[in-house]
């Protein structure tokens, strides 16, 4: 896990390096949004009809919604008419068979961003979905997983080889009337992952999708649904990046979670979507609407994130505590730069009786970017013996930045017992000297502070994911010390 | 927002402008003309406004509260009141709204020191009052200031001149006597360089007098009244001046409060501000504090719901430059269906490098159908500070009643003492020893303390 400082410092001085644009033969739509373009959507999907249905009940909904402006964030208005809601890589009729078959260009790019799709390299014990723009190209491991009874696809497909269970599930953790971004995503999803892992199954290797935003000028719009029945584990990855452009790119996602009695899942995101150049242009709006059902007795839902990019992130991982016993918890660390904007942070709603939460939030501003946490910790009536903590703590890398933390306690339940404790501070100047005084550059004082900062949500993340984050976060650092 | 209900407050006005204070200066009709127009625009506040959200005033929008015109001083028994003087002050007696020569006790004051009516401060000290009346209190931030604006009578005027120190308090005492009234008054406070005041504003009804029986909330309906307070404050604390002010709230039962005071802090200066809320059906406290170079405040709250009670605090400390420090503890006690809101926030400008801020929220709730929302906020824009806020909200905690049961105190005693002690921190922050009684006898009304050695408070 340890990253040396040499290591880090040639990260350091590193550009953004998924940046690249891969050069396809695509199917894309032309950019605008109607009702035509969602029947035209739900046919190239090859999608039952139940599902055409719920995407244009969402978009008659979303037509009614107005942007949502609350947020801690400034951006120009989104024109949703120049967005193009589908591109695919050009592919054969029946669509790939094997590795053998995808675009070795694709291929290319996965390697380049260091994702293996080939089954016999080093990440072995990982499964990958990757979703290249709209939609997924390859799937690995999906035999071995079959044998253990674990449904691990894309979405697309499981609409068709599953609709039973997303009749069931789509929708009922966040349904399309939630929120705007969520009535815009129900109706143009194009692709995500589709996890179900039946009872009593510990999932035998880690679960992971990555997406990639290659085409210019389309938004990514995708959709997770994860099942966890009872007594199942499951521990599940999502990596990111795009190339870099002078224009936002809008990534709108859903991801929903179902855990049952005794169920547990592990969600862990490493966000690296193009943050913008230093001068704010271009970059991802990154809105995401994620929630976490724990709806079975016992169940555990843990969200874990590293937000490093994006040029505006706005998410709140949340969980429903539903289940007596339940617990919820959210690791967070959210680093802005230069004009990044990040107002992110977490839910927990306390339904069931002894459910527990937990959230840990790390924000780092640096430059001239805004950091904002706002969570809520909502204890029922019902929710006796609920027990919250919340730390959410920020640090300030130059006197430009901005550190933000709003959250709202609401408690109705007087067994309940809720901590909040959030501090703001800037890496204190007898750290530095300490680690200066002792031969390390400021630079690398910097990183190692950082990242000691960070390490109670580092500890949350697999291996691989660890390692990673630590690198991306001394990455996005660049250029803000000294 | 019913629109159709701001105007309804909105087409009463004309009856009554011509019978509020100050309408031969131009400047004071420009801003009660301001501020009506822009009530009429936006009524109160709603819940849909995220500093109100927690926070519904329907009620008042629904009884259409009237103005008392005619001052009913004679209503007001005097040895009822003197119970509620503060010994050793200089006492400001306004009834609904009102000031009261006849009760007020305004005799050997420092010379070069104000204290007096709002009223009278327009008629007499009119420039004096130009640049400060509504330049700490926008009524623009939301619509009970632009309502006061617009609407009020009276009010306290303070003024301090520099290098004085005030050793006795000043005490505002509002009363209200009757049912349907409202009251809505503005105050103005300026304590020059380097002085120092201490002033106390106490709300009480006539008949309003909590009543101690908890069983049977509507035992009381028959005399607790109904009524509107309305009350601004502007403090302005000039350079290295000090000023502590008491807020002790006490009003009826059915009474709908808002007090907000808004204080302007020059470089070095000190503030320290005590509010205990106790009264009201629903009441809202708006604290905001502008802080000046290497200013000081600290912020301390106290609030205790029973019944059906609905208490809001609502602070905004902004750190505008730099080195300031401040420190803020608010404490509630929530009980019966009562609903406590605290909302703290901290601004930091990005020019406030050496900010040092602390705020904590502690609250108690003791029973199934108690709510409390807190929601303390930090917006921080310079990286030099030391920030920090802390909310918790729980019960008592068992050991110490465990502790307390081990040393022969039956449980219901220890609980009814480790409450008492968890409000009381609060209570013994006063410094002023005939207020610091009045307060515990509140607060011994409102959480009784059988078994309790009295002697040891």
């Amino acid at each position: 896990m340890s990253v040396s400082t040499q290591e880090i410092n040639k990260l350091i001085n590193q550009d953004y390096k998924p940046g690249f644009v891969t050069e396809l033969e695509t199917d894309t739509f032309p950019p605008g949004l109607d009702e035509a373009v969602i029947h035209r959507l739900s046919k190239v999907k090859n999608e039952p009809e139940f599902m055409l249905e719920y995407r244009l009940k969402a978009f008659r909904h979303w037509q009614t919604l107005k942007s949502p402006d609350w947020a801690f964030v400034n951006f120009e208005p989104i024109d949703y008419q120049a967005i193009s809601y589908y591109s695919a890589p050009k592919r054969k009729e029946d669509g790939p068979q094997s590795l053998d078959e995808i675009d070795p260009q694709i291929l290319e790019a996965y390697k380049k961003l260091g994702i293996p799709l080939d089954e016999q390299e080093r990440l072995a014990g990982v499964a990958v979905d990757a979703v290249f723009d709209s939609v997924s190209v390859a799937t690995t491991f999906k035999g071995k997983l079959h044998d253990a009874g674990v449904i691990f696809c894309p979405i697309s497909e499981a609409l068709r080889e599953h609709p039973e269970l997303i009749k069931q599930y789509l929708g009922s953790v966040v349904p399309h009337t939630d929120n705007y971004f969520a009535a815009l995503n129900a109706a143009v999803f194009t692709d995500g992952s589709f996890v179900y892992i039946p009872k009593g199954v510990r999932c035998p290797m880690e679960l992971s999708t990555y997406f990639r935003i290659n085409a210019a000028n389309t938004g990514q719009f995708e959709r997770t649904l994860i099942i966890a029945d009872e007594g199942s584990h499951v521990s599940y990855l999502e990596g990111c990046t795009a190339p870099m452009r002078d224009e936002n790119q809008l990534h709108a996602a859903v991801v929903e979670l179902v855990a049952m009695k005794d169920a547990v899942i592990k969600y862990s995101t490493v966000q690296n979507w193009y943050p913008g150049d230093k001068n704010g242009l271009g970059g991802i709006y990154n809105f995401v609407t994620k929630r976490a059902d724990c709806r079975g007795e016992n169940s555990k839902v843990s969200w874990t994130q590293v937000e490093t990019g994006s040029a505006i992130t706005w998410k709140y991982p949340s969980c429903i505590l539903t289940g007596d016993n339940s617990t919820g918890e959210f690791y967070s660390v959210a680093l802005t730069n230069n004009y990044q904007q990040a107002d992110t942070g977490t839910k927990m709603i306390h339904i069931g009786k002894n459910t527990s939460s937990t959230i840990i939030s790390k924000g780092i501003s640096a430059g001239k970017a805004q950091n904002t946490y706002r969570g809520l910790v909502k204890v029922l009536k019902s929710a006796a013996n609920a027990r919250n903590y919340t730390q959410c703590d920020s640090l300030l890398i130059g006197d430009k930045c901005g550190a933000h933390t709003f959250p709202y306690v609401e408690v109705k339940q007087p067994s309940a017992q809720v901590e909040h404790e959030a501090t703001t501070s800037k890496i204190s100047e007898d750290q530095l000297f300490f680690c200066q005084q002792r031969g390390l550059s400021a630079e690398d004082a910097v990183s190692m502070i950082v990242n000691g900062f960070c390490k109670e949500v580092f500890r949350e993340l697999p291996m691989e994911f660890a390692v990673e984050a630590q690198a991306l976060l001394g990455l996005s650092l660049e250029g803000s010390v000294g | 927002m019913t629109t159709s209900t701001a105007s309804r407050y909105a087409a009463e006005y004309p009856l009554i402008a011509a019978a509020l204070p100050g309408q031969t200066l131009p400047w004071l009709r420009h801003l009660r003309s301001a501020a009506l127009e822009q009530f009429s625009l936006q009524g109160f506040p709603s819940p849909r406004e995220e500093e109100w959200r927690y926070t519904n005033v329907s009620g008042i929008e629904k009884k259409l509260f009237s103005p008392s015109l005619a001052l009913t001083a004679d209503d007001v028994d005097a040895e009822w009141l003197n119970e509620h003087k503060i010994a050793d002050a200089w006492v400001l007696v306004l009834v609904n709204g009102r000031f009261s020569s006849e009760l007020s006790v305004l005799a050997d004051l420092p010379v070069g020191v104000s204290v007096m009516s709002m009223a009278d401060a327009l008629n007499t000290q009119a420039e004096k009052l130009e640049p400060y009346l509504g330049s700490a209190a926008s009524h623009l931030e939301h619509g009970f200031i632009a309502f006061n604006a617009a609407w009020f009578t009276d009010g306290l005027f303070v003024h301090v001149p520099s290098k004085l120190v005030l050793e006795r308090p000043i005490q505002v005492l509002h009363i209200v006597t009757g049912a349907d009234v409202m009251t809505v008054t503005r105050s103005v406070i300026i304590v020059e360089e380097s002085a120092e005041a201490k002033v106390i504003e106490t709300y009480i009804s006539r008949d309003g007098v909590y009543a101690a029986s908890q069983s049977g909330t509507d035992s009381t309906a028959g005399v607790a009244n109904a009524y509107l307070t309305a009350a601004v404050t502007e403090i302005f604390v000039e350079l290295n001046a000090d000023l502590t002010l008491y807020k002790m709230q006490s009003e009826s039962e059915k009474a709908y409060h808002f007090g907000g005071s808004y204080i302007i802090q020059n470089r070095d200066a000190r503030f320290t501000h005590h509010n205990f809320a106790f009264g009201g059906l629903l009441s809202r406290n708006d604290i905001h504090v502008d802080l000046g170079y290497a200013s000081e405040c600290e912020l301390n709250g106290l609030y205790l719901g029973t019944k059906r009670q609905h208490i809001d605090n609502h602070t905004r400390i902004k750190h505008l430059k730099a080195h300031a420090i401040s420190r803020e503890l608010y404490k509630g006690v929530l009980d019966g269906r009562a609903r406590g809101v605290f909302q703290g926030r901290v601004i930091v400008a990005e020019d406030a490098q050496k900010t040092d801020s602390q705020m904590n929220n502690r609250n108690l709730l003791l029973s199934d159908d108690a709510e409390v929302d807190t929601k303390p906020q930090l917006e921080i824009y310079a990286d030099d500070v030391k920030c920090a806020h802390g909310v918790t909200v729980g019960q008592l905690d068992e050991k110490s009643i465990f502790y307390l049961q081990s040393r022969c105190v039956d449980q219901e005693t220890a609980r009814n003492m480790l409450t008492f002690a968890f409000a009381n921190e609060m209570v013994d922050k006063i410094k002023i020893k005939s207020l610091h009684d009045k307060v515990l006898e509140q607060v011994l009304i409102r959480f009784p303390q059988e078994g309790v050695n009295k002697e040891w408070l």
